[in-house]
């Protein structure tokens, strides 16, 4: 399975709509394989952050598929879309939370009182995505990365090779998006 | 609606970025003047930019640890004793709002830092404390920190005097500041920070966006002593930076080495970012590099890697000469002037300040400024420049263990003379130290981002036992990546583990690496593993594949010069293998092979040479040729002196072992005289109690060797009761043998006798049964007796003495150099029982042993008795003319030995002037 991952990046890579559709499945069930794996082996109460995840996956990934393997920027390109749709399958079923900045999954299941809440939040949340990764994809792309993902400013500028108030106006701008995007669904 | 349509997005998408770029005042004439062209998108804008203001109040899509219904500010309420105005943006660390005085003083305008972090109660009193502490920091060049506090909701904030400025760099940039403009202007921002380091104020985070300049061209410095502010102490007083979002709380670029590895932060550390500061400003460049992609490669390079001279780095910015070019016009100069500015004094000073180790760098900022104002007034400076040995040794890290540290002890037990070489309580010391070079070293590499982005979220800073202890579990876990790295890695903490005697660890991370290896097709490491892992087996009953393994991993090399170091590498570890199998000879060739592949390489090491000479003494030692070992000795002593090392650690070790080899061949004075050294050494640093026992027995020695036996038992007993506390059995043995040998010269024959008694069930413990101890013990017994009177029992035990010895060194076992001993004291014995003849036998064996590929005018106290007993069992037999000879050179010899004072020096000289009888 290793293997076809490469391909599908570069498929999807090159507009293959079913190759992305595919793709993000295989990445969600890589993730969350890898997710639960590092869970168990962390003992009961153990939480995972994202970012965590997010790198130990591409290890593994790089490691089996060999030179082949995209460089992280690129994978996390992909990644940082399916990861926003675990965590927020997660959060439904009261297994993540978002603390100290940083989403992290947990095993047990913590029903954290506004966790309902949330859900609908980042729910419309992800839709609003969605619909700005059609005219945007680099902005929504973005705001996975960064409010997903974890990743702060200094690395996503690093990732993207710009400037870090470059970085901050976009994710400025993002917010201005999704607030109105948010706002005019709940006017609605 | 949902959204906007793509259309208009796209439009008001690069509105936005225009309008987001520009400062809060310009907005609104901007507005306007887009309003007088386009005013429905103008009026679109101004909604969108207002919503975006009340976000900030609201965190949306914010991470705040304060529940939304707590939180907020929105602009117009009050913090203290300000109002707040507008948002400035998003610092590293939390918003920043403008704000004024809402009683009106203050005039200008401040900049609330609200910090996304949660402070414990006590953490609170804390915070407002050391904040006032820095609100009295008070400079011209310092934004001032006006307040610092806790909102109702919970929140900490700083107050700050607004800068309205641009950073130093971006600054120095747009007006095209000279070199010699820019570090003017550089002065001001030292004289800032030596200001604060007089008031005992640290500020851990310089770098350029801290440092603007102000639309008067002044230059303020931001954030001081945030960073302090942001300790927490930990319960058992240590302070740990507590970090924001897991973020990093310092920025990694403009990092020291000693904030990354957890050691002390000083005003050294702000000395090093002025270092980066003015290698930006002067250079264009960073001094770890352009081509750092993730933190960890990042953190890897400030630990490691030596920066480049500043002249060199301009000289090979990139492949494309327009970025040198646009580099050198920013500084109002051409790309080769500007080579030739930096070259020389420049690079020198800024070289200094970004000195790896602390200490190196200049002690401080005034002194750092003194030697840049010295440059513009065209003075000589204070800093030298590094000698090309210096810079060539530092780059090669990787074979930089010295082998005094990584060697190990070697305890060889002769006939009662012990050399070791490191003290076990030293040994954590060092132990400590090598860690810490161990983790800047080696332990940091692409694959440990994990250390490092894993270290800075539970709010510790990593230790460099946890760091080493991560890197174990980082290489263990990783699967991807560079195996040859984490084969190196794996070596390298391997070996650490073994030079501090955590030998268990030591040789399991080692098999481990080992095993590994088999996998790879690399062959230097390959070579590598197989020698670490031999040397490291060698003490254990895996003994002989210990040898094995060397053999293997000298194979594996082809004889390529590339190969060279990774050869010297194999060959040290071949001969120390060598020496403990009992197998000098091989020991002392394979090391001199080192020695002439070091030569022929063109790699230059004083360390690695001075390494090799100790290693080659150390088996001249053990294989008995003292004589060569002395010598080579004081070679290596003669080096570590002109490398300035000769009160060091591993200068002790070196006199001690030197001085145990003095003894040896039977220079007592000298001996004493440089075991003497080796204790001031070793005193030096610790108290007198923290001297190695063995050091003190082998003084102990030398002190009965030249007469003063009351000194000696001193010592003696001392070294006892230390080795007893200690648990150094080898040495408890020495030292019980030492004992009885002085109370038995001064004559206190039963305290001897119980002394001497207490040692053989020991030995039986611990050795096996053909091992020389037992010979140098039977004779011990024998000269009791002998000094008891009990000739005949003296006699028998003499002739097992000799017996023993023979058929050690027939086993090929050591003890060549003790028979002549066991001989010479045998024909003492045979005088006194009046046998001449098979006393002379023995006096001229023995005496034959010692000159026996010696010098001619090799003169020692051993050769000194053999003589004696010859030139005495010569006159009995008539001999004149040879006893005379004899007893000429005994007492040529004592005298120049033992010196003319001795006693059995005197008691020559009289046999001598008798004739013998």
């Amino acid at each position: 399975m290793g293997s076809t991952i490469p391909a599908l990046i570069a498929a999807a890579d090159r507009g293959d709509g079913s190759a992305a559709e595919a793709l993000f499945r295989a990445l969600y069930d890589e993730l969350h394989r890898l997710a639960q794996r590092e869970l168990a082996q962390r003992g009961a109460g153990a939480s995972l952050g994202v970012t965590t995840l997010l790198h130990e996956a591409y290890l593994d990934m790089a490691e089996r598929s060999g030179p082949s393997f995209p460089d992280e920027a690129r994978f996390l390109g992909y990644a940082a879309r399916v990861m926003r749709g675990l965590i927020i399958d997660h959060v439904r079923s009261g297994q993540a939370s978002k603390r100290g900045g940083q989403f992290e999954i947990t095993a047990l299941d913590t029903k954290v009182a506004d966790n309902a809440g949330n859900e609908k939040e980042l729910t419309q949340i992800s839709e609003a995505l969605d619909e700005l990764a059609k005219v945007d994809p680099a902005l929504a792309e973005l705001v996975d990365l960064k409010f997903f993902c974890g990743f702060s400013f200094v690395e996503l500028a690093a990732m993207r090779g710009v400037s870090e108030r470059t970085v901050q106006r976009q994710w400025e701008k993002a917010r201005i998006y999704l607030h109105r995007s948010l706002r005019s669904e709940s006017a609605v | 609606m949902r959204g906007m349509q793509a259309d208009r997005w796209q439009l008001v998408s690069k509105y936005l970025d225009q309008a987001l770029a520009l400062p809060l005042n310009e907005r609104a004439t901007w507005l306007q003047s887009l309003g007088n062209e386009n005013p429905s998108l103008a009026d679109e804008l101004r909604a969108l930019l207002d919503e975006h203001r009340a976000l900030a109040d609201q965190h949306f899509l914010e991470d705040s640890p304060v529940s939304p219904a707590s939180q907020a500010t929105p602009a117009g309420q009050t913090i203290g004793a300000y109002r707040l105005l507008s948002p400035l943006g998003e610092g590293g660390m939390g918003t920043v709002w403008l704000a004024a005085r809402s009683d009106g003083r203050f005039e200008g305008r401040a900049a609330v830092k609200f910090l996304n972090i949660s402070i414990l109660h006590h953490g609170e009193t804390r915070f407002k404390r050391e904040g006032s502490i820095l609100s009295r920091l008070a400079h011209p060049h310092i934004a001032r920190l006006l307040d610092a506090g806790v909102s109702p909701a919970g929140q900490p904030y700083l107050v700050l005097e607004h800068v309205d400025g641009e950073p130093i760099d971006a600054y120095c940039d747009r007006h095209r500041f000279s070199v010699e403009e820019r570090i003017r202007l550089s002065l001001d921002v030292m004289l800032a920070v030596a200001h604060a380091h007089a008031n005992l104020i640290v500020h851990r985070d310089i770098k350029p966006s801290n440092v603007l300049v102000d639309t008067g061209g002044q230059v303020k410095l931001l954030d001081f002593g945030i960073a302090k502010l942001l300790e927490e102490e930990g319960p058992d007083g240590a302070a740990t930076m507590l970090t924001l979002e897991g973020e990093w709380a310092l920025t990694p670029a403009c990092a020291a080495p000693e904030q990354l590895t957890g050691g002390a932060v000083t005003t050294a550390t702000d000395v090093y970012a002025l270092g980066v500061l003015m290698y930006l400003l002067l250079s264009g460049q960073h001094p770890v590099g352009a081509r750092i992609r993730s933190p960890a490669d990042l953190v890897t390079a400030i630990v490691r890697a030596e920066p480049p001279l500043m002249s060199q780095a301009v000289a090979h910015v990139s492949k494309e000469a327009q970025a040198d070019t646009s580099t050198a016009a920013n500084r109002a100069t051409s790309p080769d002037k500007l080579r030739r500015v930096l070259q020389g004094d420049l690079d020198t000073i800024v070289a200094k300040a970004l000195k790896k180790d602390p200490k190196e760098r200049y002690t401080s900022v005034t002194s750092l400024a003194e030697d840049f104002r010295r440059y513009l007034a065209q003075e000589p400076i204070s800093a030298r420049p590094d000698s090309i040995a210096y810079r060539s040794a530092k780059f090669v890290r990787r074979n930089r263990i010295p082998v005094a540290l990584a060697g190990l002890a070697l305890a060889a037990i002769l006939a009662g003379v012990v050399g070791t070489s490191i003290q076990a309580r030293r040994a954590r010391t060092q132990r400590d130290f090598a860690l810490r070079q161990l983790s800047r070293a080696e332990a940091i590499n692409d694959l440990n981002r994990f250390i490092l982005v894993q270290a800075a979220p539970s709010g510790k800073p990593f230790t460099v036992k946890e760091l080493l202890a991560r890197a174990e579990r980082v290489v263990g876990r990783q699967r991807g990546g560079d195996q040859v790295n984490r084969a190196e890695l794996l070596i390298s903490i391997g070996r650490h583990y073994m030079s501090f005697e955590e030998d268990n660890r030591g040789r399991r991370i080692l098999t481990e690496a080992y095993n590994f290896s088999r996998q790879l097709s690399d062959k230097s490491i390959r070579a590598k593993a197989s020698c670490a892992l031999g040397s490291a087996l060698v003490s254990t009953d895996e003994a002989p594949r210990a040898e094995k393994l060397i053999e293997e991993g000298l194979s594996e090399l082809p004889s390529e010069p590339q190969f060279a170091l990774d050869r010297i590498f194999c060959l040290s570890c071949g001969s120390y293998v060598a020496r403990e199998r009992g197998a000098p000879a091989e020991a002392i060739a394979r090391i001199q092979a080192a020695q002439r592949l070091l030569k022929e390489s063109s790699f230059q090491s004083e360390t690695l040479e001075l390494s090799q000479l100790m290693e080659l003494a150390e088996s001249y030692r053990i294989a008995g040729l003292h004589r060569e070992a002395s010598a080579t000795f004081e070679k290596a002593w003669k080096r570590l002196s002109a490398l300035g090392r000769d009160d060091t650690e591993q200068a002790g070790t070196l006199l001690n072992n030197w001085g145990v080899s003095l003894s040896q061949i039977g220079r007592p004075i000298e001996a004493e005289r440089i075991l003497r050294r080796a204790i001031e050494i070793s005193r030096a640093d610790e108290a007198e109690k923290d001297v190695s026992p063995m050091l003190l027995i082998n003084y102990s020695r030398a002190l009965r060797d030249i007469g003063r036996l009351d000194q000696a038992a001193e010592y003696a007993e001392r070294g006892f009761a230390k080795a007893q506390q200690v648990g150094h059995d080898v040495v408890v043995r020495q030292a019980l043998l030492l004992m009885q040998s002085t109370y038995r010269g001064q004559g206190d024959l039963a305290r001897a006798e119980s002394t001497l008694s207490e040692v053989e069930p020991r030995l039986r413990r611990a050795l096996p049964p053909g091992h020389i101890a037992f010979a140098s013990l039977t004779s011990e017994r024998s000269l009791l007796a002998q000094a008891r009177g009990d000739l005949p029992s003296a006699l028998e035990l003499a002739n097992q003495a000799v017996g023993l010895t023979e058929a050690a060194i027939k086993a090929g076992k050591q003890g060549a150099d003790f028979l002549s001993t066991a001989l010479v004291r045998r024909a003492d014995l045979l005088l006194q029982l009046d046998r001449p003849t098979e006393a002379a036998a023995d006096a001229s064996r023995g005496l034959a042993m010692l000159q026996e590929g010696a010098p001619l005018k090799t003169l020692s106290s051993s050769i000194g008795r053999a003589q004696l007993a010859l030139g005495r069992a010569l006159t009995v037999l008539g001999k004149r003319k040879e006893a005379a000879l004899a007893l000429r050179s005994a007492v040529e010899n004592f005298e120049d030995a033992l010196g003319a004072e001795h006693p059995e020096t005197r008691n020559a000289q009289r046999l001598a002037a008798v004739g013998g009888s």
